[in-house]
């Protein structure tokens, strides 16, 4: 029963670490194109 | 003795299986052809009870905003002093369990007046964020935001909080916190485009 | 007179070459913004929380001493960012933020804002320690926990409706609406 709650509770941990993995990955990806999009907007319109 | 047939590991299977099938429908045509397939209920939108007074009366629309955003304040203050708690940045002379559950609780509620309030507006400007980038950016990390607070960080949360280890503690938290800033600021990039 | 100085005031912030600069940016106008948007996470959103707090609507069985104290210090660092923002915000646009009769409301609902939870703070610290660890605040807190909340959902409605040009002098406003937002008779168009 113990060993249950243990591989049940690694279960959890481990979808949890791969969902956020995935989150922060994405997120960085898509923070660093936007970003990428605002310079080149700003060196446009500013020179 | 397992109590799945996926074996001990179901859930993270089934997370990773998520996380591909969204990966393949992001990256292939799947993603273009549902996109034309929602306009004819993008233009019914706006012609909703909803959206003939969002687009007719400004102060109506303007005044469910104002309570939008409130309500995101109030979501954004539970996600802050939960995923703060995580994180051990401040808070940390509350009662942990109760500082998660009840932040939790408020989240829920500020959600729910963030979703009502964000569907009167989504239909008084139904044809013009149809065709934002940024507005269908927004939806995914707010389906993201959804799915990951009530089918990961919970369900987590839910177990004795000395097992759980201090990486997945700062990772989920700072998803949380991650997933959450991108929903606020692509809707308000929504406000300066189009 | 008082509307005439608050006009004069505007024009002369408008004549600034960094107000112009401001206004007419690319992108700075819009993150100004957006930050004092987004901060009302960290302000509000702290700020409701010990509300709900005086109210017994969350966190109960956590002493409220202890909810104020810790949410406190985002929650004034919060208004810190909104202050900034709001005051870089009107100098962008002095004269027609100053003749907005939306802000002139929200401007009055913060000082009433303001004063409540002088006067909350106050009366919270002389009585908590016989009630820190109820559910509840007493009566009187609670009356002050509730006027905080009205007083903020009424200051973002005006924020938000700052934006809309319904009593603005330049569709020449006239009678109690025109003083009350300040119009003066023959001012330059902005």
């Amino acid at each position: 029963m113990s060993d249950n709650n243990k591989a049940g509770m690694d279960d959890l941990q481990m979808s949890a670490l791969a969902a956020s993995a995935t989150i922060l990955v994405f997120a960085a990806i898509y923070w660093v194109v936007q970003i990428q999009g605002v310079r080149e907007m700003l060196d446009m319109a500013y020179g | 003795m397992s109590t799945s047939s996926l074996g001990s590991y179901y859930r993270t299977m089934i997370t990773v299986a998520v996380v591909l099938l969204a990966m393949a429908f992001l990256f292939s045509s799947l993603r273009i052809d549902t996109w034309v397939a929602l306009k004819p209920f993008f233009e019914w939108m706006g012609t909703t009870w909803f959206g003939v007074i969002g687009t007719t009366w400004g102060a109506a629309f303007a005044v469910v905003e104002a309570f939008h955003l409130l309500a995101m304040a109030l979501m954004g203050g539970a996600i802050i002093v939960s995923d703060g708690r995580l994180l051990g940045i401040g808070f940390s002379e509350m009662d942990e369990r109760e500082v998660l559950d009840k932040s939790h609780k408020i989240f829920s509620w500020g959600l729910a007046v963030v979703l009502l309030t964000g569907v009167f507006m989504a239909c008084g400007v139904a044809m013009k964020i149809y065709y934002l980038e940024v507005y269908w950016y927004k939806m995914l990390a707010l389906l993201v935001g959804i799915l990951f607070a009530y089918f990961v960080k919970k369900p987590l949360l839910k177990k004795d909080l000395q097992d759980i280890s201090p990486l997945v503690r700062r990772a989920v938290a700072l998803s949380s916190l991650v997933v959450w800033f991108s929903v606020a600021g692509a809707g308000r990039w929504i406000g300066f485009s189009g | 007179m008082i509307n005439q100085a608050v006009y004069n005031f505007g024009v002369w912030l408008d004549s600034m070459e960094s107000s112009t600069m401001l206004h007419e940016s690319f992108y700075m106008y819009n993150w100004i913004e957006s930050t004092h948007v987004l901060f009302l996470m960290v302000s509000l959103g702290m700020l409701f929380l010990i509300d709900l707090r005086m109210l017994g609507y969350a966190f109960p069985n956590v002493p409220a001493s202890k909810v104020a104290e810790k949410l406190s210090v985002p929650m004034l660092f919060g208004f810190a960012v909104m202050i900034i923002t709001g005051l870089l915000l009107f100098y962008a646009i002095p004269v027609r933020s100053g003749q907005s009769l939306w802000f002139r409301i929200k401007v009055v609902l913060l000082i009433a804002a303001a004063v409540n939870a002088f006067l909350f703070h106050r009366r919270m610290n002389q009585s908590i320690s016989s009630w820190d660890k109820d559910s509840k605040a007493p009566m009187r807190l609670r009356i002050g926990a509730m006027s905080s909340i009205i007083f903020w959902v009424l200051i973002v409605i005006c924020g938000r409706l700052i934006a809309y040009d319904w009593f603005d002098c330049a569709h020449g406003q006239s009678g109690v609406i025109g003083a009350l937002a300040g119009c003066v008779e023959g001012q330059a168009q902005f």
